[in-house]
């Protein structure tokens, strides 16, 4: 770092490791591959309202009030991020974020077939700043695995992007281990998101019994990376897996030392059940897995509690994200305003792009 | 010392509810038409910086005695397009906290000339 980073303007890196596109269904039916889906696209066919009787989405109340995003082209996504000064993004869907949720495994598959192309030919590729992940259903790993092949080797591919939201059983089963093979094969990181619209029936993102979406958004997020990354630490995925990094994104930051604290104690606790683990599954966590910023809640009372939790939860291992056209996103100043005072710069720098640039092997 | 800055014509607002977004010595103000009277706030929004006025206008939420949703449909509240946050267009208040205000602007009309008053 050449100057004191006095403002946000003097970083030369801001990475957005959360950003969005917004398909809709028939954006990406068009981009299924006919041969190896014809059935797939004939039932899409049928659809009649894709929410309910493709993605099995279900809302307490409708909530956000404008959801138009109006980013339809790859240069409306890179001007909105230039707008904020972000110089780079990693760009991931809004409808498919629910692909959990997606009851049937062969739709679910399909449109994740052409979710992938679509967002490559008409974003990704068209871009030299934004880059893509491979999205994959959890249903039948093995299917998922094929989806990696066929696209693992284009440049602008830089991660495994699994559903976190819906994803029943939870990402530390061992039928998910020929996906995380995958990501240790093709060297990239696994991106988990969590998502309102898969809520479902089941604990821990239960739709039942919410009243309001805002209620249902506030606990969805953190819930389900909860509830993932318990099971991932405590049976033993990352000791697996030593080599494979893995991402969690969209439920900010101030529940992650909570975890770390509760997960270290039991595993203490807990040693019998737990005898395949070689450490703390907070040392687990300080090396292999990072957490996106977005969103960072409302901070205002105190600027300082942000940078602590941050502290708290390991700097090296948070990376900030805008959640971009989302309405409910974070600009680059309301993390780094926060974070400035309290750490190095080299920390700040980090935690604004340069971490993530380095798991995504950005340019 | 307030001064009377003209910011536009009454024709330009066309619609009730309507909005202009003027520079008023050296902010942005945005001028909105409402059920006949007019309204100046800063196009600011104080959560994180929004252009504010640029938000739709909306009759306001409240709640009846049986604790149930009950809306006014009046127009009286900005919703910054940010973040949604919500602000009564007359005081700038913030619908949620009263902690958070908008400045405001006294505004005057002469010669179907609209002035704001900084």
């Amino acid at each position: 770092m050449s100057t004191p980073l006095r403002s946000v303007e003097d970083l030369e890196t801001i990475v957005d490791a959360d950003s969005h596109v917004a398909e809709s269904v028939d954006d990406i039916v068009e981009y299924i591959d006919g041969d190896r889906f014809s059935g797939s696209l004939e039932i899409l066919s049928h659809s009649t309202n894709p929410v309910m009787d493709v993605y099995s989405n279900s809302l307490p109340t409708p909530g956000f009030v404008d959801r138009g995003y109006e980013i339809d082209d790859v240069h409306a996504k890179f001007d909105q991020l230039e707008e904020f000064g972000i110089t780079h993004a990693l760009i991931g869907p809004t409808t498919n974020l629910n692909i959990a949720s997606v009851d049937n495994p062969q739709l679910a598959l399909a449109l994740a077939n052409g979710y992938n192309s679509w967002v490559l030919e008409e974003f990704i590729e068209r871009h030299d700043r934004l880059y893509g992940h491979v999205l994959v259903p959890h249903h039948k790993p093995d299917r998922a695995v094929e989806e990696i092949e066929r696209l693992a080797d284009r440049p602008s591919i830089r991660g495994i992007y699994l559903p976190g939201t819906g994803t029943v059983p939870p990402l530390g089963d061992e039928r998910y281990d020929p996906i995380y093979e995958a990501a240790s094969e093709h060297d990239m990181p696994v991106v988990v998101h969590a998502s309102i619209g898969a809520s479902h029936t089941m604990f821990p993102t239960q739709t039942m019994w919410n009243e309001t979406y805002a209620e249902e958004h506030v606990i969805t997020h953190p819930f389900t990376h909860m509830w993932n990354l318990t099971t991932m630490l405590l049976r033993g995925v990352p000791e697996r897996f030593p080599d494979v990094t893995f991402v969690f994104q969209e439920a900010g930051v101030g529940w992650i030392p909570y975890l770390l604290w509760r997960l270290d104690d039991h595993y203490l606790q807990f040693a019998d059940e737990l005898p395949y683990l070689e450490k703390l599954p907070s040392e687990y966590v300080r090396d292999q897995f990072y957490f996106t910023t977005q969103p960072l809640g409302h901070t205002a009372h105190n600027g300082r509690h942000l940078a602590w939790a941050i502290e708290m939860a390991g700097p090296e291992s948070i990376m900030y994200s805008s959640d971009l056209p989302h309405t409910d996103f974070d600009p680059p100043e309301e993390l780094f305003d926060r974070i400035r005072p309290a750490f190095d710069d080299d920390v700040v720098a980090g935690i604004m792009g340069e971490t993530a640039a380095e798991v995504f092997d950005l340019e | 010392m307030t001064t009377r800055h003209r910011v536009a014509n009454v024709d330009e607002f066309t619609d009730d509810p309507d909005r202009v977004i003027r520079e008023v010595d050296g902010l942005e103000v945005g001028v909105f038409f409402v059920d006949g009277e007019y309204y100046a706030l800063a196009n600011y929004c104080v959560h994180q910086g929004a252009p504010l006025c640029e938000g739709r206008v909306t009759g306001e939420m409240d709640v009846d005695e049986n604790w149930e949703w009950e809306y006014d449909h009046d127009p009286c509240v900005v919703t910054c397009p940010w973040h949604e946050w919500k602000f009564d267009l007359e005081t700038g208040v913030n619908v949620s906290d009263d902690r958070y205000v908008t400045p405001t602007f006294e505004t005057a009309v002469e010669d179907d000339t609209v002035y704001v008053l900084r």
